[in-house]
C-alpha cells in the first residue's frame, strides 16, 4: 500500500462523494456514489448499507471492490481496492455511522430517504494516488499534538476533581479553540448523565440531565464511542431527543427537567466523546459549533486521547477522596447569623430542595444538601467528610461507583449559581466545609 | 430511451465517472472531463485523462463493457448509462471547447456548495494531448438518484 489511509481521511468525510465500482458475474461494471465511508483503521473502512442496490448485489456475489476517493482540500484522487468482510447492524460503529449519515442526509435534502441498514466492513487491500495536479492543503486550524500535549500537562497539575473540570474545559477552549463545550458525568445507578461544567453558553446548565442512550451524548455514553456529526441533524438535537424520550419512556418523574440542558439551538457540528477509565463510563465531553464540518477526524483523535487522560485523572481523584482524608480543620465557632431567614423546603419523595420556593436540585445532591443543613441547624456542624456522607443513611448512595465527589461539585456549583448564601467548599482531601450567611428555616415535606 | 431532457441533463455541470472491469472482475474508474452526445443519443463520447486511465483503457480494450455515472451535485439526480461496445479513440482537439465548457459548468455547480474553485480546477486540469475519447452506445439506463428506487432501470436505450 503506497498511501496510509490515516493520512487521507479527509477524503472519507463525504464532502466530495467517493465512487464505488463493482462488477457482476457477466463482467458488466457498476458504478455508484457513496454517501459515507467510515475510517476504522489503516486496514479497514466501513461503507453505509442503505438500500439493496446493484452494488450490494455484486459485492455479496463476490465482486472485488474499487473506490475512487477525492480530497476536498488538495484535489488529490486515490483508488483503493477493498475486500468485503461483514455487515454490522448494531454497536458503536453502526451508531457512529447512523449519526453521521443523519447529518449528511439533512445536509443533502435526503432526510427520510437515507436510513442506515448496516455498516459494511471492508479490508483495504491497496491505495494508490491517481496522477494529476494537486493544490497545497490549507494549514490545520490547530496543531493537535501541541494542543494535546499542553492540555495533558495542565491536567497533571490538578489536585482535585474541581480543578480537573475547570482545567479540562479551559484547555479545550484555549488549546483546541473549541468555543462551546460541556462535561457531563455518568450517574451509573440511575442511567443518566448530568452536566457538571460547561463553557460558551449563557446558562451553565449545571445539574441538567440526559438519559443514557438518548441523543448524541447519551448514545456516545451507551456505546462507549465517540460520535461526530458534520451537519445539522434534527433527530440528534437535544431538545427534541430529550422531549421524545421523556414522552416515550416515562422519565418525567425522575429526570431533571427544571434545569435546561445548555446547547446551541443551531448546532451544525457536534461531537460527543465518552470519558472512560478502567472499563467504566465516567462521563462525556461534548463540543459543538454553528459551522458545518467543524470537527474532523483529527479533532476526534485529539479529544479521545484527552478524554482518556482526563478519565484516569478523575478516577484517581475520586478514589483518593474516598480512601484518604485530611485532618479536620481547627474547630471554628460558626458566626452569629442575622437577617431574614432563608426557607429550605425538602420533598422526601424525590429529594428535591427549594430555597425560598425556588427550585435548586433534586436526587442524590438534594439528599446530601438536606443532610448537611439538618446537621448544621441542629448541631452547628460545618465540617463534613466524604466517608461520613457515604455511610449516612439519609443519603442512600447506591455504591462507590456513584462518584460522590462529582455530586458534591454539582451541589457546590448549583449553590454558587443561585447566590443564596449557602456555600460548600472543599477544605481538604475527602473533606468539605459548609458556610451559611443567613439563618435557615428547614421545612420537611 | 434517452429523451431530449435527459440528453440535455448529461451535458450540464454533472460529475462524470467512467468504469470498466478486468478479467478478474476488478473495476477501475476515472473522472470524466466532459461528455458529448453523438447520433442523437445513440452513442456517447466521454473524455478522460490518459495519464490517469491506463488500467481503465486496458479494461475497455479487453471487454468493451463500461458503466458511466452522471450526477448533478445540487440535486443528487443521478443516471448510470451502461454499454458493451466501448472503444477508445484519439481526442479531437476541437472537443476542447466542450471540455472547458463542462469544467466551467461544474465549477458553477459546486462552488456554491462550498467547494474551493482552486481545488475543483486542479481535479479537472487537463490538456488536449492527455485526453482520450471513449465512445459507446448506451444499452441500459438506470436511475441512481438516492432513494429506494436507485438502481432501477429507466429503460433500455434504443
Amino acid at each position: 500500500m503506497n498511501v496510509r489511509l490515516e493520512t487521507i481521511r479527509e477524503c472519507l468525510e463525504g464532502i466530495i462523494p467517493g465512487h464505488i465500482g463493482t462488477c457482476d458475474a457477466e463482467g458488466m461494471p457498476n458504478l455508484a456514489y457513496l454517501s459515507q465511508v467510515e475510517f476504522i483503521d489503516n486496514e479497514h473502512v466501513a461503507l453505509s448499507y442503505q438500500f439493496f442496490n446493484r452494488t450490494r448485489q455484486n459485492v455479496l456475489a463476490g465482486s472485488p471492490v474499487r473506490l475512487l476517493l477525492t480530497s476536498h482540500l488538495t484535489g488529490a484522487q486515490y483508488r483503493a481496492e477493498l475486500q468485503f468482510l461483514r455487515t454490522e447492524t448494531a454497536g458503536p460503529l453502526f451508531e457512529q455511522m447512523k449519526a453521521k449519515l443523519a447529518g449528511i442526509a439533512a445536509h443533502t435534502g435526503m432526510s427520510g430517504v437515507f436510513k442506515l441498514l448496516g455498516s459494511d466492513i471492508y479490508r483495504v487491500l491497496s491505495i494508490e494516488q491517481v496522477a494529476g495536479p494537486t493544490v497545497a492543503p490549507p494549514p490545520p486550524p490547530v496543531n493537535y499534538l501541541t494542543a494535546l500535549r499542553r492540555a495533558a500537562q495542565k491536567l497533571v497539575g490538578c489536585a482535585n476533581l474541581e480543578c480537573l473540570l475547570e482545567t479540562a474545559l479551559d484547555s479545550l477552549q484555549s488549546e483546541f479553540g473549541i468555543g462551546h463545550v460541556m462535561l457531563l458525568m455518568h450517574d451509573e445507578g440511575r442511567g443518566r448523565l448530568y452536566t457538571l461544567a460547561s463553557r460558551g453558553y449563557p446558562e451553565s446548565g449545571v445539574g441538567s440531565e440526559i438519559p443514557m442512550g438518548v441523543g448524541l451524548i447519551g448514545i456516545s455514553a451507551r456505546e462507549r464511542s465517540p460520535i461526530r456529526i458534520g451537519f445539522m441533524a434534527s433527530e440528534y438535537t437535544y431538545g427534541r431527543t430529550v422531549r421524545d424520550s421523556i414522552a416515550a419512556e416515562g422519565y418525567a418523574d425522575t429526570l431533571e427537567t427544571a434545569i435546561p440542558l445548555p446547547g446551541l439551538p443551531e448546532a451544525r457540528s457536534q461531537m460527543a466523546v465518552p470519558i472512560l477509565a478502567c472499563e467504566r463510563v465516567l462521563g462525556v465531553l461534548y463540543v459543538e459549533s454553528v459551522a458545518d464540518l467543524h470537527f474532523g477526524y483529527d479533532d476526534e483523535d485529539a479529544l479521545v486521547a484527552f478524554a482518556a487522560q482526563l478519565g484516569q485523572a478523575i478516577l484517581h481523584h475520586q478514589q483518593a477522596d474516598e480512601l484518604e482524608e485530611d485532618a479536620p480543620a481547627a474547630d471554628s465557632t460558626p458566626p452569629t447569623l442575622a437577617g431574614p431567614p432563608l426557607s429550605i423546603r425538602h420533598y422526601a419523595a424525590n429529594d428535591s430542595v427549594f430555597l425560598d420556593d425556588d427550585y435548586l436540585i433534586k436526587g442524590v445532591a438534594g439528599a446530601i444538601l438536606w443532610a448537611l443543613l439538618q446537621d448544621f441547624v441542629e448541631r452547628g456542624r460545618t465540617e463534613f467528610t466524604n466517608k461520613g456522607l457515604r455511610v449516612d443513611p439519609r443519603i442512600r448512595l447506591p455504591g462507590v461507583s456513584d462518584n460522590l465527589e462529582a455530586r458534591l461539585v454539582l451541589l457546590q456549583r448549583r449553590l454558587e449559581e443561585r447566590s443564596a448564601g449557602i456555600h460548600l467548599a472543599k477544605s481538604g482531601r475527602g473533606r468539605y466545609a459548609l458556610a451559611v450567611d443567613r439563618p435557615l428555616e428547614l421545612v420537611a415535606d | 430511451m434517452l429523451d431530449r431532457e435527459t440528453l440535455a441533463f448529461l451535458q450540464t455541470g454533472v460529475s462524470i465517472s467512467l468504469a470498466a472491469c478486468n478479467g478478474a472482475r476488478l473495476a477501475c474508474m476515472s473522472r470524466g472531463m466532459g461528455c458529448k452526445v453523438l447520433d442523437g443519443g445513440r452513442r456517447m463520447a466521454v473524455f478522460i485523462k490518459r495519464s490517469q486511465s491506463a488500467e481503465l483503457l486496458d479494461n475497455i480494450a479487453a471487454t468493451g463493457k463500461v458503466a458511466c455515472v452522471f450526477s448533478l451535485p445540487s440535486s443528487n439526480r443521478t443516471l448510470q448509462l451502461k454499454g458493451e461496445d466501448a472503444v477508445a479513440q484519439p481526442f479531437d482537439p476541437a472537443d476542447m471547447a466542450v471540455v472547458n465548457h463542462h469544467i466551467d459548468e461544474f465549477v458553477q455547480e459546486v462552488v456554491p456548495l462550498g467547494m474551493a474553485e482552486q481545488v475543483v480546477r486542479a481535479v479537472f486540469a487537463c490538456t488536449a494531448d492527455d485526453l482520450v475519447t471513449v465512445v459507446y452506445s448506451p444499452s441500459a439506463v438506470f436511475s441512481q438518484t438516492p432513494g429506494p428506487k436507485a438502481g432501477e432501470p429507466v429503460g433500455r436505450a434504443s
